[in-house]
């Protein structure tokens, strides 16, 4: 697999990879769809189908926007351009989310702040609903997982079962269910 | 120090089981953060994900904000790179022999069940928060027009949440 990979600057992946971070509101699929935009059509960087083979990979841990980032860093520099891919990317949040905390923590007590979060609680009620709704049409359809889901909520909100154990059971669960079709062919 | 060392812990181990996307961290952190180790109330909790959406970067900034009332910005810096090396390392273990992993389908299985329970699980937070933290008709109002703006506009939910803001700011709310 000799394929013409261009030779890319740190300095032009981390450019990049911050410009990403810092303009890429909406979140997860949007950014990733930046990425492939900047990285696959205009760059040129890599193609098509080994960027949807490492975002495959991305949903495994973590973020997937970031997980992206780091693999595209890796295709064009090895480790030291997918660290600097992800810490690229990251970098804008970081500061803006530092700055907001250091305003947050500083005037929280103020009644025009308080009353603007206030106002903001419920909505972000709105957008866990909202996100868990979105998941559970792309990716919970069918009876099988509709019932894990409901089995994964009753465990979590009545009987207070750690989330951490619900997951290792569900990987498992999936495990064995591959395992036994996979036998089954 | 040695808060920002157990820090690091907490945010190593979260960075560990962060299977299936952003919206998983929302139970975990509602667990870990508020309920056993008691650095957030339920209020600041709620506040720190709507910060975290203020940015273009995922939900786990809300661990940037987390090490920001533990430790000031070294904290921040400290619980943002924990949460994310685990995922980083393993990204650059999987991009390096990617050629390998492709027809691993154990990797797909283990998702196809996990995704379910996320999604579950992410129900069971918007339960557990809204239980205790919408307590009056307004709360109501705002958390279904808010549903309503997010789940059939295509307005960014950075918008949508400044736009609450804005309506609890001018309407005083207490």
């Amino acid at each position: 697999m000799e394929k013409e990979i261009k030779r890319v600057t740190l300095a032009e992946i981390a450019a990049t990879f911050f410009m990403i971070g810092a303009t890429g509101f909406g979140g997860g699929m949007a950014i990733v769809a930046l990425i492939e935009r900047r990285c696959v059509y205009e760059k040129k960087w890599l193609g098509h189908n080994e960027f949807m083979h490492g975002l495959a990979f991305s949903q495994i841990l973590g973020p997937f926007s970031l997980n992206t980032s780091t693999f595209v860093g890796y295709y064009m520099r090895g480790v030291l351009g997918g660290v600097v891919a992800s810490v690229s990317f990251i970098a804008p949040s970081f500061l803006l989310v530092c700055a907001l905390s250091f305003l947050y923590f500083r005037f929280h007590q103020l009644p025009e702040l308080k009353s603007a979060l206030l106002g903001s609680n419920p909505v972000v009620i709105a957008l866990i609903l909202v996100a868990g709704l979105g998941m559970a049409r792309k990716k919970a359809a069918g009876l099988e997982s509709a019932g894990v889901a409901a089995i994964a909520f009753t465990a979590s909100a009545l009987f207070e079962v750690s989330a951490l154990k619900i997951l290792v059971i569900a990987g498992c669960w999936g495990l064995w269910k591959g395992w036994r079709t996979g036998r089954g062919r | 120090m040695a808060a920002i060392l157990k820090l690091c812990g907490v945010f190593l181990k979260i960075g560990l089981v962060f299977f299936g996307g952003g919206y998983v961290l929302i139970p975990l952190l509602h667990r870990i953060l508020v309920d056993q180790m008691h650095w957030f109330t339920l209020k600041e909790f709620l506040d720190g994900v709507a910060l975290s959406q203020l940015t273009p970067g995922p939900l786990a900034m809300l661990a940037t904000f987390a090490g920001y009332k533990a430790g000031g910005f070294l904290g921040a810096l400290a619980a943002t790179i924990c949460i994310f090396l685990p995922c980083t390392l393993l990204m650059l273990l999987i991009a390096s022999r990617y050629e390998r992993f492709r027809r691993v389908d154990a990797v797909n299985h283990f998702l196809d069940g996990i995704i379910p329970a996320v999604v579950g699980l992410v129900f069971a937070a918007a339960v557990n928060l809204g239980v205790t933290s919408l307590t009056s008709v307004r709360d109501f109002v705002l958390l279904g027009a808010g549903f309503a703006v997010l789940q059939f506009t295509a307005i960014a939910p950075m918008a949508v949440i400044l736009g609450a803001a804005v309506v609890g700011l001018l309407l005083h709310f207490s």
